[in-house]
């Protein structure tokens, strides 16, 4: 029955067939100063059917019977308006609202509401897998600088150091995901730049940012290879109403200052609108090590930001938008442990820009036709002021360019189809990698959501996608939700994720002189390479798994989530999730030879079969007007199938365990393994917020808890994490922001600690003690 | 939902769970170190090998005299001055005065050394073995660990770290025939408990060592 009935929506979506006796009322809605409103959200009140503008400010309800129906438009910034519409067997049309600011709304350029992204017409919130919004008014009421500061306090995210890859190497973990399986986007569009896999979030300013969207669980359905393991996306500002500007600064702790300027205007009566956003950033950097006499562990930096974005409707379907970054960061880390000091500098500079026309037809269909590219460029070098040595080199540019064409369309039944096709050719210039290599790919997608009844809603997605090297792969994705009463939604998904091999697991030919000697080498250029070492006569020996290089396949992952939310009472709100990852062909260094050194030489391979799974539920409760207390805990099992397999069956090392109780080698267990290294098994926050409007005053105060986690192996070598290795204790971090509105709301005071407690640990070194921020800024806007 | 006393009560009593949990929070997390003294061991710490150097360079040897407790000029290689000595990367691979062993640096020379691995704690090491598993058991150098048994720290597969390996205790014979025992705690300047930087200065070294100076078998050093 539901198939029939899911048939025949879909067929009368085909031929979008309207019946004769409905009728439909279309309109357009302005700002009082003229400018079409995007956004605007319709609702009729008898059948509380309703719409959306577009970007031009357009809306239409279609299947209407005749009769009298009252519309109430209301936006956020804006007064609710209340109009009633007669339809006496003809549609109405060429409506015209104007709605009047509000000034209380505008002050705060942060949009709450579901606004039309001009950048991508893939609604996050509404893919199968669960995400998460965190808003421009969170991150200010947080007090945060950096996008690592903000994202690590989001439950089942973690920044972690990768210490293997140099003391540079920090990244996102995302529900036990190394940092390399994530997408990190910008308005819907891949950033690129990462340091063995790790993208490092302290290099972009939240200053300009609008929100940001977290989808956990395998979205390569939307987005492809890297978002195995889900999308972090960047929004920046995109729909201004009025002529406005802030100015921001920030100082504080560790000379660490923050500086922002930005404006925004129409132009052009309405046709035109544009902002452009500065930022600039410094700090002294912080030191966690004992040992250190000089230098930091998350070192000290400046950086420049500039933002940017033009909008111009061009006639009554097309708009053109051209949005832009650039950002610069220069580091310079003077190292010493009372002997002659290191100096590890840094320079890296990154672009992203695009031009998208968005085309807005009468029919309802939205198209997006984008060209995006990105370009990053990073040297980093370590020397020793002795003069003798340059320890390792990593400098690179890489280049991104894509073209997409994206459409959307909903019908008022209950369906939104989302749907694109594009290509991209990536290039990577890199002094490790045997000069410059590329990879191109197309691809197709798209997605539906469609509403069945008021209780359940059904989303699907198909991505198609070839790669020049790997070929096709398909990656489907379902998400179901079910509404069985008002209180109560219950959700499931299954999602697929995959991950092409990265230019490093390819390319790499990299030997580290000053870390041991071991030699690294990508699987691409292995055989040859390897032939160089042995010719020079540095191998000792070379392992049968040597002859399997060649084979590297892409990672493939499977998502499986469910769970529900549950409104307990008008002000308590629970959301509960369990997650299942299964991770096939998980790429791994290998072992692949000695040299005659002793050092040893690695390459990749598909060896690990891994499996990420747990919970997470998160609490929201507002216990009086103005204050909101929010809870997260995420619990996690992260851990390799080879490794569980080596265990049972005793192979090599992994047949042996020391027994720090009894001081005693012993056989192994599977229960001594605790799982891949750098995750912990529970992490929790609370968040209590208090706003009180008359007075100006928001308050925030925060508790992080992190559960010990694997930092290396200990006592004897085993190959995998066992209860008596090293590991990072388990710690709270407390932060707190006050912030109070003056000068009626132009200009606020903020006082924000991070790490109140001053926690510090030497085996988390990008963790800063203590930082206190004072902040003061102005909203320049018009009073009314 | 309303308001009453007892919301007031429970925020009550979540503040005085933070309060405990900021107490908790202010602590600052101390990597501890092993004691290595003993009353009866020398313990040498952060040695300075041929530092400055990397692999493509090349590491030079040096010499070591557990007599003296210095190092020893490679001139001196010849003789029975030194006991020990460092080589090949980062000086990691430890090595004895043997004139006979043509794996010894001090081959060709009046040097009596021989080295043996125990796999037990320092102190649980008591007495040095016979000559004949000197002669059988016995090893030249001993450095990384390659899985086979042999050597003293290992390489973890995540950081790169060399970590040493529980329980590798080296009898030692000294150039002039007496016993010693010797552990080797790390290459990493200060000898953290925990090497956190891919780039920890390396290789100095800290051991600590016990000779029985009466000739006899005996390692005894718990107090």
């Amino acid at each position: 029955m539901l198939r029939l009935y899911f048939m025949l929506l879909f067929t009368s979506l085909v031929f979008n067939a309207t019946a004769d006796n409905f009728y439909s009322v279309k309109g357009q809605i302005y700002s009082d100063q003229g400018e079409p409103l995007t956004g605007v959200t319709i609702l009729i009140k008898e059948n509380l059917r309703g719409a959306q503008t577009d970007s031009l400010g357009r809306f239409v309800i279609d299947k209407l019977k005749p009769g009298d129906y009252t519309l109430i438009v209301s936006a956020i910034g804006y007064n609710q308006q209340f109009l009633v519409v007669t339809i006496a067997y003809s549609s109405v049309s060429h409506l015209v609202i104007h709605l009047k600011a509000n000034v209380k709304g505008l002050n705060e350029v942060n949009i709450l509401g579901r606004q039309e992204n001009h950048d991508n017409l893939i609604d996050l919130t509404r893919t199968p897998m669960p995400s998460t919004v965190i808003t421009r008014k969170q991150i200010e009421m947080m007090g945060s600088r950096r996008l690592d500061e903000v994202l690590k306090e989001q439950t089942g995210l973690a920044v972690v150091n990768d210490i293997g890859a140099g003391p540079r190497a920090v990244g996102l973990q995302l529900q036990g995901f190394d940092s390399g399986y994530t997408m990190i986007m910008i308005d819907g569009q891949p950033m690129t730049g990462r340091n063995s896999g790790n993208f490092d979030l302290s290099r972009i300013s939240v200053a300009n940012i609008e929100r940001i969207e977290i989808i956990k669980g395998a979205s390569s359905c939307l987005f492809g290879s890297e978002a195995l393991a889900g999308v972090v996306n960047i929004v920046t500002r995109q729909n201004i109403s009025q002529s406005q500007g802030l100015a921001n600064i920030r100082y504080g702790s560790f000379n660490t200052l923050d500086a922002t300027l930005e404006g925004e205007t129409p132009f052009a009566k309405g046709k035109g609108s544009g902002y452009l956003s500065g930022n600039y950033y410094r700090t002294d950097g912080f030191n966690s090590n004992p040992y250190l006499s000089e230098g930091k562990t998350a070192p000290p930096y400046n950086s420049y930001t500039i933002q940017g974005r033009a909008r111009y409707t061009l006639s009554n379907i097309n708009a053109l938008n051209l949005t832009g970054r650039f950002a610069v960061r220069n580091s310079d880390n003077q190292i010493s442990y009372n002997t002659t000091p290191t100096k590890d500098v840094l320079g890296e500079t990154d672009l992203n820009g695009a031009a998208i026309l968005n085309s807005n037809f009468s029919s309802g269909l939205r198209l997006k036709t984008q060209y995006y590219l990105t370009r990053y460029s990073t040297d980093q070098n370590i020397n020793s002021l002795s003069g003798q040595v340059l320890i390792p080199e990593n400098n690179f540019v890489q280049y991104l360019h894509r073209v997409e064409v994206q459409a959307a369309q909903t019908y008022w039944g209950g369906m939104a189809f989302t749907a694109g096709l594009g290509g991209q050719l990536e290039t990577m210039n890199n002094n490790l990698y045997n000069g410059s290599q590329s990879q191109s790919t197309v691809f197709i997608y798209a997605q539906g959501d469609c509403t069945l009844s008021d209780k359940l809603n059904l989303t699907g997605g198909l991505r198609g996608e070839r790669q020049n090297r790997y070929g096709s792969s398909l990656t489907p994705s379902f998400g179901i939700k079910y509404q069985p009463v008002q209180a109560l939604m219950l959700k499931a998904a299954i999602a697929t994720g995959f991950k092409t091999p990265d230019f490093r697991q390819l390319y790499l030919n990299f030997t580290n002189l000053a870390g041991g000697g071991y030699t690294v080498l990508g699987t691409d250029i292995f055989t040859s390479e390897l032939k160089k070492l042995q010719d020079a006569g540095q191998i000792a020996s070379v392992f049968a798994n040597a002859s399997k290089v060649s084979t590297l396949q892409p990672e493939r992952s499977v998502s499986y989530s469910g769970g529900f939310t549950w409104v307990i009472t008008p002000s308590l709100k629970a959301d509960v999730n369990a997650f299942y990852n299964d991770v096939r062909n998980f790429i791994n260094t290998d072992q692949v030879a000695s040299k005659t050194i002793g050092a040893q030489v690695f390459s990749y391979f598909n060896i690990a079969k891994a499996y990420l799974t747990g919970a997470d539920i998160g609490l929201s409760w507002n216990p009086a007007a103005g204050w909101n207390i929010s809870a997260g805990y995420q619990l996690l099992y992260a851990k390799d199938r080879s490794v569980i397999d080596s265990i049972k069956n005793g192979t090599g090392l992994y047949a042996k365990v020391y027994d720090a109780k009894t001081g005693k080698i012993r056989r192994s267990k599977v229960s001594d393994y605790f799982g891949l290294d750098n995750r912990c098994r529970h992490m929790a926050n609370i968040k209590i917020t208090y706003a009180n409007d008359p007075s100006g005053i928001t308050a925030m105060f925060r508790v992080n808890y992190r559960d010990k986690y694997g930092f290396q192996e200990s006592n004897i070598p085993n190959n995998f994490l066992d209860p008596y290795d090293v590991y990072v204790s388990p710690f709270f971090l407390l932060n707190a922001s006050v912030q109070k509105t003056l000068m009626n709301k132009h200009f606020s005071v903020q006082l924000a600690a991070d790490n109140i407690m001053n926690y510090r640990d030497q085996l988390m070194p990008a963790q800063s003690g203590r930082t206190i921020m004072l902040g003061l800024n102005y909203r320049f806007f018009k009073n009314k | 939902m309303k308001i009453n006393a007892n919301n007031h009560f429970s925020i009550k009593r979540l503040l005085i769970a933070f309060t405990t949990m900021a107490a908790l929070s202010s602590c600052t997390k101390d990597q501890l170190r092993p004691q290595l003294a003993d009353g009866s061991s020398i313990v040498v710490t952060d040695l300075p090998g041929d530092t400055g150097r990397t692999v493509a360079t090349g590491f030079r040897t040096f010499y070591f005299s557990l007599t003296t407790n210095a190092k020893v000029d490679s001139t001196q290689k010849q003789t029975a001055d030194w006991d020990i000595c460092f080589a090949r990367e980062y000086n990691s691979y430890l090595g004895v005065n043997s004139g006979t062993d043509n794996a010894s640096y001090g081959i060709g020379g009046p040097g009596h050394g021989a080295m043996v691995q125990v796999n037990q704690a320092y102190d649980q090491v008591t007495t040095a073995p016979s000559d004949d598993v000197f002669k059988n058991n016995g090893v030249s150098s001993a450095g990384w660990d390659p899985g086979n048994g042999t050597g003293w720290y290992f390489y973890d597969l995540n950081t790169h770290i060399a970590v040493p390996i529980k329980n590798r205790t080296f009898v030692i014979r000294t150039a002039t025939g007496k016993y010693a025992k010797l552990e080797l705690v790390s290459m990493y300047k200060g000898a953290p408990a925990v090497v956190t930087n891919l780039y920890w200065p390396a290789p100095y070294f800290t051991f600590r060592y016990y000779v029985q100076q009466d000739g006899t078998r005996n390692l005894a050093t718990k107090n």
